[in-house]
């Protein structure tokens, strides 16, 4: 009944700071896993499910995605970063072979503010033959002032990139906030603050300060399979899109909504996806509007369209993580006290929103009393930024943990002690002094420094830098179906898909716990919108969102297993039987057992089955630091890095990455995340970085060739550690990892380059040119 | 992609028929790895592509060779930068291993050749751009100049900025080697240097080789006594990347001088650079890291940076260093 609850005393903590903690449930939740719940599966390194279809190329992507009498499509983009369209005609494009449909996607008068914005769209039989046609289409522009450059942007005069207000388009990768400020001042855009106490009053205290300014580059998500979505109608009310995505449902109400169709009567598809970074979410992408196209040209031609993206519109028009230019000034006491950080951000998201840069400067070092972080959008005539990792993290992170270097320098201290004095939450100050040890940091900083002074050609320098996400795992947003029917097959459906974080294997471990089955005999159906609502991949949420939900619809179909159990022992209620690894025992007594195959025969009709979902994190997250409207999941990364001073070539030999990831479900497919994050902080600190010629506005690099991205020579010696929590959120304590394993790992290489050079980088990437100039003192 | 037809003669003598008949856009073809991405980005649209390894003849043979004679070696064209880099060539040689084993990646060694690694074209990403027309196109200026050239020249360049793209040829270039060339009226041979041509002799071509002309080969000559040689290279990406710079040196020390030295610079010059000051400098000194040091910083001689490419200057330099450190077995400062 609803407002019903039940109290459980768990055991919550870390490491051996557990605590009995009462936490209020709603009725029918189960007993939340704890300190004390002794698992057999969950925590265990488990094989992913589905690799085998992965690593044999069973597995169907959309790009695989071949319907009968399917035409493919072609874009065409704007040359031009900022025209009027004086003349568009797509007619010729009728007229060349193999073409079936084309569209328009601007009209005369309307204006394009990218190099890469949409202009027109055929289908045609063949691929080539899409893109060629594409050259018959007449368009005539009348181009008009752009700027590219954020700090160009910034001026009084330079042209403006919009001439009305811009609405924020916010999706499931964005952390939850309240979003922009309405205030624009030329291409400049002020958004919300983050304030306590007077920055200023800081700074007048502070007996040495700190100021300078840190950039960072444009970084575009580059996922291996791009954008692409395939539409077929089913009927004129109803249609089939295959759709690489980040949230399937986002993509079914997108799809309903530009086609004035129910979104019970769209159906998407997302079997298997080649990654998702943040820009995947919605049928479109932030540049192009990819799912009116292909449900437009499916439309006209009366066949299933593909539109799969290639590898220069994946770079110029579906997002990337936003540049940007913080000023920061920190003050301290003579003694190493923090007195004031304030923040200045500029971040360009090109014609888009979301420029920010995260609370790392707010929400990390909180002992300090008076902290200011101003934030603006700088609006450019590049393609739009949008949700990307961790949005906004890694570029506040290096800002912010590089002027804590730097102020350590400048007070005589270490930087490890300066951090360890100002963090207040308790498993962040854990990590920071359990990677002191194991990454013994006082005898790196020793050797580091003797290298240097000896002027050695190779010089190391270790860094540290922390992060900091929320428990953003939603209540009813996942509902997830378990079945077990009448010949013993355990089954859970659900319409998540898979991003490559692996929760279609803790659905099966979740299961696997549940009945005492083997992980393997479970079977698990996801990636379809018909199998029950779900939550985007955005946000760190998805195994926080949907395990939990797994376990209360598997522990609803083993209750009634149980009665049923029951009644076949001819006892009067389950008290007494516990499911052991084959099936319902007595606890005492015969001790009788029946056998799981046994017990299933015995269900009337076909199957039991039961849906549930989550609830709202308990008690608002019985472990919550006060500092945090949400529970506060930290990690830190520790660093050598080694600079070539007679190259500038900057190598990053190990990294230590320490992380609260709740209860780790899969420690295996966890890990897994964390390399992934430390591969993309160290792509971003030291090699990827759009380029966009200011004379032309067109990006110069929209490939995988001089847009570097890490490949296997720079992976560094990995030591992952977990600090688990029990945080008695839900009823698996799951947490998510996606996001937080990515951000710090670019700053605490801009330390460890730092400490190695005696010298700051203040911008990235990190590459020879700019570590060069640092070690000339330009 | 436009369509093509592959033809796959059995003569050089058949190729350089086909090849000087109409249509003029026919192409050659060894490896195919630098043609496979003009032809994507539609800066070659030929109708044939006329594959030099399917040649059964003398010329064939020779341009899959790789063997001593006459007191030096020849590595024959379609050598393969991973055969090379395996190959049996002396110490002496040793640059030449290291740059074949150094370039691109393993997949792309098995495949690419020798003569496709000296005669591929730049990778400046103006010219590479699909919606960009610049003086290397028959455009009407340099895109690189006042804009984004930080991947570009700061020696020889002008109008056109572009670097060369040939490891190999700075290795070459450093142990003095001759390209065999086959013409139609016949063969002749240059000293690898004269192979390239500067921008402002002609900006839309890289290279002297006339209308059907084949490389069918390199000749190392002899090496001198003692002689060491060393290939350093500078990636921003160590797996997969062009270079920001390399060195090659080729270096002897008689009686404690350093004898013989050719110093020669890549991916600082539209054309591979020879270091002549450099060499001067170094020719009868003792070797020690201060004389390195020193005769580093004329390396650059006469560089200018177009805006972004001033690191190339130090950064040469220290390949330099490393280079001599190396070759004269000399620790670098640890």
């Amino acid at each position: 009944m609803a407002g019903e609850t039940t109290i459980y005393t768990l055991r919550l903590g870390f490491d051996d700071k557990l605590k009995a903690v009462k936490v209020e449930v709603p009725k029918g939740e189960p007993r939340p896993w704890d300190a004390d719940s002794k698992l057999a599966v969950i925590g265990r390194d488990t094989p992913r499910i589905d690799s085998v279809p992965k690593v044999t190329g069973a597995a169907q992507y959309t790009h695989d995605v071949r319907l009968p009498g399917m035409l493919h499509a072609a874009v065409l983009r704007s040359p031009h970063p900022a025209a009027e369209i004086e003349h568009l005609d797509v007619s010729p494009a009728l007229k060349q072979p193999g073409v079936r449909a084309a569209i328009d996607l601007v009209k005369v008068g309307d204006k394009v503010r990218f190099a890469g914005a949409d202009v027109a769209a055929v289908a045609a039989k063949t691929r080539d033959e899409a893109r060629a046609a594409l050259a018959s289409i007449v368009v005539r522009y009348r181009p008009l002032p752009f700027v590219v450059d954020l700090d160009e942007a910034i001026q009084p005069g330079s042209p403006k990139v919009h001439e009305k207000a811009v609405k924020d388009r916010r999706t499931e990768g964005d952390e939850p906030s309240e979003g922009g400020g309405a205030r624009v001042d030329g291409n400049v855009r002020r958004n919300p603050s983050l304030s306590k106490g007077s920055s200023n009053k800081g700074l007048r205290q502070a007996k040495v300060r700190h100021e300078a300014t840190y950039t960072t580059q444009v970084h575009t998500h580059s996922a291996l399979e791009t954008h692409s979505i395939v539409v077929r109608w089913d009927s004129p009310k109803a249609m089939t899109a295959w759709c690489s995505t980040q949230g399937i449902f986002s993509v079914r109400d997108e799809l309903a909504g530009v086609f004035e169709l129910k979104p019970a009567d769209v159906k998407v598809f997302t079997e298997y996806m080649g990654g998702g970074f943040g820009a995947k979410f919605g049928a479109s992408a932030p540049g192009s509007r990819l799912g009116w196209i292909a449900g437009e040209l499916a439309r006209k031609s009366k066949a299933p369209v593909s539109l799969l993206l290639d590898r220069h519109e994946e770079h110029v028009c579906t997002g990337n993580r936003p540049g940007s230019t913080q000023r920061v000034t920190l003050g301290a006491t003579a003694s190493g006290e923090l007195t004031a950080i304030h923040v200045v951000g500029h971040g360009s998201a090109g014609i888009g929103t979301g420029a920010g840069i995260g609370n790392n400067a707010f929400g990390i070092y909180t002992r300090c009393p008076n902290i200011l972080v101003e934030s603006r959008d700088v609006f450019c005539n590049t393609g739009p930024g949008t949700a990307f990792r961790a949005p906004g993290h890694p570029q506040g992170a290096f800002a912010i943990e590089l002027a804590m270097d730097e102020l350590a320098l400048k007070l005589g201290k270490d930087p490890l002690e300066l951090r360890i004095g100002h963090v207040e939450h308790p498993v962040r100050r854990a990590q920071l002094e359990l990677g002191r040890e194991r990454f013994r940091w006082a005898e790196r900083r020793r050797e580091a420094d003797a290298k240097r002074s000896r002027g050695a050609r190779y010089l190391t320098g270790v860094g540290v830098a922390c992060s900091i996400w929320g428990d953003y795992g939603r209540k009813n947003a996942a509902r997830v179906t378990v079945s077990v029917d009448r010949d013993g097959v355990v089954e859970l459906r659900n319409g998540v898909q898979d991003i490559g974080g692996g929760i279609t294997t803790i659905l099966a471990m979740v299961a696997a716990e549940v009945f005492a089955r083997p992980v393997t005999s479970i079977r698990v159906q996801v990636g379809n919108s018909e199998l029950g609502p779900s939550v985007g991949s955005g946000g760190s949420q998805t195994t926080s969102s949907v395990a939990p939900a797994a376990r209360n619809a598997a522990e609803a179909v083993k209750a009634e297993l149980t009665e049923l159990a029951a009644k076949l022992l001819g006892r009067s209620s389950t008290e007494g039987l516990e499911w052991g690894s084959d099936g319902v025992v007595e606890v005492s007594g015969r001790k009788r057992r029946i056998a799981f195959a046994e017990l299933c025969k015995k269900i009337e009709g076909e199957a039991i089955v039961a849906t549930a979902s989550r609830p709202q994190t308990y008690n608002a997250g019985p472990m919550r630091h006060p500092s945090a409207p949400v529970y506060q999941i930290a990690g830190a990364h520790f660093v050598e890095a080694e600079v070539d001073t007679w190259t500038g070539v900057v190598r990053v030999p190990e990294v230590l990455a320490i992380h609260d990831v709740g209860r780790v479900h899969n420690p295996l497919t966890t890990r897994s995340q964390v390399n992934g994050g430390i591969a993309l902080g160290i792509s971003y600190a030291l090699m990827e970085q759009r380029i966009v010629d200011r004379g032309s506005g067109r990006m110069l690099n929209p490939n995988l060739e001089s847009y570097k991205i890490i490949g296997a020579a720079e992976l560094p010696k990995l030591d992952i550690v977990f600090t688990e929590l029990h945080t008695g959120a839900n009823s698996t304590g799951a947490v998510g990892i996606g996001e937080p394993s990515t951000i710090p790992t670019a700053a605490a290489i801009a330390c460890a380059v730092h400490h190695a050079l005696g010298r700051p980088v203040r911008a990235l990437p990190m590459t020879p040119d700019r570590v060069l100039a640092a070690i000339q003192g330009a | 992609m436009e369509p093509f037809t592959l033809i796959r003669p059995r003569t050089l003598d058949a190729a350089q028929t086909r090849a000087l008949g109409a249509p003029a856009d026919r192409v050659y073809k060894a490896g195919g790895i630098d043609l496979l991405d003009l032809l994507k980005e539609g800066l070659s649209r030929p109708s044939e592509l006329i594959d030099l390894r399917s040649l059964g003849d003398e010329h064939g043979q020779a341009m899959r060779a790789l063997a001593a004679g006459d007191g030096g070696w020849s590595v024959g064209a379609l050598n393969t930068l991973a055969a090379i880099s395996k190959s049996a060539l002396p110490p002496a040689y040793a640059a030449l291993k290291e740059a074949a084993g150094s370039a691109a990646t393993p997949s792309i060694r098995n495949s690419a050749t020798l003569g496709g690694n000296l005669l591929q074209r730049p990778r400046c990403w103006y010219f590479r751009h699909r919606d960009l027309h610049c003086l290397k196109k028959g455009g009407e200026r340099c895109l690189a100049d006042g804009g984004e050239n930080k991947f570009h020249a700061i020696l020889g360049g002008g109008p056109c900025h572009i670097v060369h793209p040939s490891t190999l040829a700075v290795a070459l270039v450093a142990l003095g080697a001759e390209v065999e060339i086959i013409g139609a009226e016949g063969p002749r041979r240059i000293p690898v240097g004269e192979l390239f041509a500067l921008p402002r002799v002609s900006p839309t071509t890289e290279n002297t080789l006339g209308e059907g002309e084949v490389i069918r080969g390199v000749t190392l000559p002899a090496a001198a006594a003692g002689q060491r040689s060393v290939y350093e290279v500078a990636k921003e990406k160590q797996s997969f990347d062009w270079p920001l710079a390399e060195v090659a040196v080729a270096i002897s020390v008689e009686g404690g001088a350093l004898r013989a030295a050719r110093v020669a610079l890549g991916h600082v010059a539209p054309t591979p650079w020879r270091a002549v000051q450099v060499e001067e400098a170094l020719t009868g000194q003792a070797p020690s890291a201060a004389l390195f040091a020193r005769v580093a910083a004329l390396a650059t001689q006469g560089a200018r940076s177009l805006g972004d490419n001033a690191y190339k200057i130090p950064l040469v330099q220290g390949l330099v260093r490393a280079a001599l450190h190396r070759a004269c077995d000399i620790p670098v400062p640890a």
